[in-house]
């Protein structure tokens, strides 16, 4: 084995213990603040809970500001973002959204009609005059009590 | 803003269908020579009763003159041929023919035409028999249907 090698092994080593070290530390301390925990008061328990609500709070207004500044948040949300800045654009040119939605419930109106217009021009005498059958054939009760005969 | 929007939106389509109704309205009670050249040309067949017409009447023929141009050449002839005598029919007769001609539309094609010949054996049938069918046949629609 080389001098090179040697060293590195070393430096290895040292590193591994190093972690054994700091992971050995944290257990200690997770140990003692679960035993403390248990015997915790009432008033430190209230003060922890206040200080952990403070703690969110603080991180959400970040996260709001951080949407408004770079446009996408941490978790990516792209939709978010989106309406952020199409509500955005409405705020600001409230005119061209009037313009739209009247435009939108005009054309909706105007569908509706056709819809029902459509539905009426299967229905409408005009198209029953230019029927297979005469409107006498429809309209005659002989003829239909004849059928129920026949 | 937005209330007024919606207050705006609201008012536009009012209007709408109140200028709407009023043009459907006066075109009902519109007599022969107020009707538009397309109009009197579908509705010729009525000209000389058109100004007897309720104005109910007069309204179910304007909506057979609109729908007219929508048709081909030969149902427009069909139209055409058979205006006068369902100008002639009574309410009864015409609710009886509309509800019978939905029942038409819904069946089959081979059913359709099994009827069409059904009709053609109805009318060599002799007008004293088919008298006699029609009077026993009592009506489909009340008074009250028609109101």
């Amino acid at each position: 084995m080389s001098t090179h090698q040697n060293k590195m092994t070393n430096v290895n080593n040292e590193q591994d213990t190093n972690a054994m070290v700091e992971k050995q530390i944290a257990n200690n301390i997770i140990e003692l603040l679960n035993n403390r925990a248990q015997q915790l008061t009432a008033p430190e328990k209230q003060r922890l809970a206040a200080a952990r609500s403070l703690a969110v709070n603080q991180l959400t207004s970040l996260q709001t500001q951080a949407i408004g500044h770079h446009g996408i948040n941490q978790s990516g949300s792209v939709l978010q973002w989106l309406g952020h800045h199409v509500g955005e654009y409405f705020g600001h040119h409230k005119r061209v959204s009037a313009v739209l939605m009247i435009g939108a419930v005009l054309l909706t109106f105007f569908a509706v009609q056709q819809f029902g217009f459509n539905h009426h021009l299967e229905n409408s005498d005009a198209f029953l005059l230019a029927s297979d059958l005469p409107p006498e054939a429809y309209a005659d009760k002989g003829f239909n009590a004849w059928l129920g005969s026949n | 803003m937005v209330r007024i929007q919606l207050r705006l939106t609201g008012a536009i389509l009012l209007l709408a269908l109140f200028f709407s109704g009023l043009a459907m309205a006066d075109e009902a009670n519109a007599v022969w020579a107020q009707l538009t050249d397309e109009q009197q040309q579908v509705l010729k067949p009525l000209a000389s009763e058109w100004d007897t017409l309720r104005p109910w009447q007069r309204e179910k023929m304007l909506d057979i003159a609109r729908d007219y141009p929508k048709m081909n050449a030969n149902k427009q002839e069909l139209v055409k041929k058979r205006l006068s005598n369902w100008s002639r029919m009574t309410p009864y007769e015409r609710e009886n023919a509309r509800k019978r001609h939905q029942q038409f539309q819904s069946l089959p094609a081979d059913k359709k035409v099994e009827l069409r010949k059904k009709w053609q054996e109805y009318q060599k049938l002799p007008e004293s028999e088919r008298a006699r069918l029609r009077a026993e046949s009592p009506d489909t629609y009340t008074d009250a249907d028609l109101n």
